[in-house]
């Protein structure tokens, strides 16, 4: 479970204070998929970068299973499995090592790291590459490289910042069908995207973000009542303002 | 199994599996540094024996003057030449080490029994040019100056060792491990400017590298700490340029033991013992540059930024022996404490044999670890840093 309130960030650049997060309260719960949703800038990897303690929030409150950030960062942290933006694999390493490395930093032994390998090799697909070096990797390899060096210490919660992006079709699939097993398995799921389809596909409560703000959120047949569209994409665009950047 | 341990475990098997990083740390470092100083040691004692023992080309002002002079000193292996019209201007230029010019009245000053004037025209401000001829010819007047000045006091009946006072004998202590050459004072700033920025590469790699490759954000959202994987990235850049120096220092065994003992004026072998107390010596230096460059690299944007601070941290090194060289000095406590300095001398007491005090030990490692503690910290500080995750 993870519990966001009245969260805050500015950023002071050169040309003056950016409000990148202004105000985003949510809760994404335990077997469920939530969907942060808003076209690009609208702050939603610098939520999800407070939430894995990678930056400290000027104002507002996160919990993770009840766990603040600020004081127990590591207990967090370790409560949380992360796929962030930033998702580069150590290329002289192989797959295999990759994934092991990031185990052994959550302090799990090789018996554990072996066994849980195991499973996420057959639960990603990853049965050709695991033992390559990742060098040379497609986008796709990369990705689910990334996903299990993530879920390796088996999360409750686990947050992943655009897990589709340059992903192709089957990828997707099957990164659907993975993201659905860990709601069954009862964690609490939640991803960023600014790719209307795909929010819509996957989830069971949409936050739609745009210039820092959430500015609707519930289950889709919720926000099709809430703003009198029958369709989920004008509804989208309806409580966005605009239709800047919700198509991919 | 600590945080630290394994991060510090696979930046070295990243490293290890890096071919070119390998091959310049373990190779060609180690292969450089001793063929470097053989090279110049070689060379130079070749160089300054030619001048001691070959044939000294000497232009004379004047030959007509002092035929006697002159056939002595053709005796003495000396080639005498037809002076330049510029004399001053050709010392000057380089085009001779040495000119002797003989003044008109020699003969009459001679015949006279009053001191005949001879000059020697020479360039002092090249001292390791033309030091060994100027110093020869010098040798050779005040020879032949000796020998006549005997002959005429026997001639009137006093026995030379009347003019003669003193009667100074030499002694030198030196021993072969201390008759230290130039080449070799370069290998306390070579020792040192290895351990300081040898571990460059996997420093910038562990850290700079890490974000421009977007590993560095999944890394900080494990529950190892900040300290810990600084301190992890730190420790395999230590470890891996301490190998380095290992190799280095067991290359320039291997070399100087293979070289004849002959062919050099000056022993250059190192003990596996000293190999050990230079290693400890290191050790600090090691750990400064290590840490100094993971903290460098880590606020660095990039890899080019990174390298950008190469110059300022190669020239650091370099100071204590650019201050020894234009003024060596007997070591003082505390200049032991003094990083490069403490480091660069205690190098060449432990090159040369001599002992070393436990307390000068405890000065040195002391000082040494301290301001490796003060950097390490500062670069925890700098790792907390907001902006240092961020990469895009």
């Amino acid at each position: 479970m993870i519990e966001v309130d009245a969260l805050r960030k500015s950023f002071v650049s050169r040309g003056g204070t950016i409000r990148a997060v202004d105000g985003v309260s949510f809760r994404a719960r335990d077997g469920e998929i939530t969907g942060l949703l808003g076209p690009n800038g609208a702050g939603k990897t610098t939520t999800l970068r407070m939430l894995y303690t990678l930056m400290r929030p000027d104002e507002g409150r996160v919990l993770v299973d009840g766990l603040d950030p600020g004081a127990q960062p590591s207990d967090v942290r370790r409560r949380l499995g992360v796929l962030p933006d930033a998702r580069g694999v150590y290329k002289r390493l192989t797959a295999r090592e990759n994934i092991a490395y990031f185990g052994r930093l959550h302090g799990m032994d090789d018996a554990a790291i072996t066994a849980r390998v195991e499973r996420l090799v057959a639960a990603l697909g990853m049965q050709d590459f695991i033992d390559r070096r990742t060098e040379g990797f497609s986008q796709g390899q990369r990705t689910k490289t990334a996903i299990a060096r993530a879920l390796v210490h088996d999360p409750r919660n686990v947050v992943l910042d655009e897990p589709t992006n340059g992903l192709d079709v089957m990828t997707t699939r099957s990164l659907r069908q993975f993201l659905h097993g860990l709601k069954a398995e009862g964690r609490c799921v939640l991803f960023s995207s600014h790719i209307m389809q795909e929010v819509a596909a996957l989830c069971d409560r949409i936050v739609v973000i745009a210039r820092g703000r959430v500015v609707a959120q519930g289950t889709p047949d919720q926000l099709r009542a809430q703003t009198g569209q029958q369709n989920l994409e004008d509804a989208f665009v309806q409580v966005i303002g605009s239709e800047e950047g919700l198509f991919a | 199994m600590s945080a630290w341990w394994t991060v510090m475990r696979k930046e070295l098997l990243d490293a290890f599996r890096d071919r070119r990083m390998v091959l310049i740390a373990l190779v060609v470092m180690p292969l450089a540094v001793p063929l470097i100083i053989a090279g110049m040691g070689s060379i130079g004692s070749k160089r300054q024996a030619e001048k001691r023992e070959g044939t000294l080309e000497l232009p004379v002002i004047g030959a007509e003057h002092a035929p006697n002079l002159l056939a002595w000193l053709r005796t003495n292996d000396v080639a005498v030449l037809d002076p330049p019209a510029d004399p001053d201007g050709a010392v000057r230029r380089q085009e001779y080490e040495v000119i002797l010019r003989i003044d008109a009245d020699y003969g009459a000053d001679w015949r006279a029994g009053r001191p005949a004037g001879v000059e020697v025209i020479f360039d002092s401000s090249r001292p390791l040019q033309s030091g060994t001829t100027i110093a020869r010819l010098r040798g050779l007047l005040a020879t032949y100056d000796r020998q006549v000045g005997t002959l005429r006091l026997i001639a009137r009946g006093v026995h030379p060792s009347v003019a003669q006072p003193l009667q100074v004998g030499q002694r030198d202590v030196a021993t072969p491990e201390s008759r230290f050459d130039l080449a070799q004072q370069m290998l306390p700033y070579l020792l040192l400017l290895l351990a300081f920025i040898g571990g460059m590469q996997l420093a910038i790699d562990a850290t700079a590298g890490e974000r421009e490759r977007q590993s560095l954000e999944p890394l900080l959202a494990t529950p190892a700490s900040r300290e810990a994987i600084i301190s992890g990235k730190i420790l395999a850049t230590a470890a891996f340029t301490l190998l380095s120096l290992l190799v280095t220092l067991v290359m320039y065994r291997i070399t100087f033991a293979l070289v004849p003992a002959g062919r050099m004026d000056v022993t250059m072998t190192v003990s596996t013992d000293s190999i050990a107390r230079l290693l400890v010596v290191i050790l600090p230096v090691v750990l400064l540059g290590a840490t100094v460059l993971t903290a460098l690299a880590a606020y660095a944007r990039s890899h080019r930024e990174a390298q950008g601070y190469l110059p300022l941290l190669m020239f650091l090194p370099m100071l204590p022996t650019m201050y020894l060289m234009v003024s060596p000095v007997k070591t003082q406590l505390w200049m032991l404490a003094v990083p490069f300095l403490g480091q660069n001398q205690l190098i060449l007491r432990v090159l040369r044999g001599e002992p070393v005090a436990a307390a000068e030990w405890a000065v040195n490692l002391g000082a040494g670890l301290l301001l490796a503690g003060c950097a390490w910290w500062l670069a925890t500080r700098l790792y907390h840093r907001e902006h240092l995750a961020a990469s895009s």
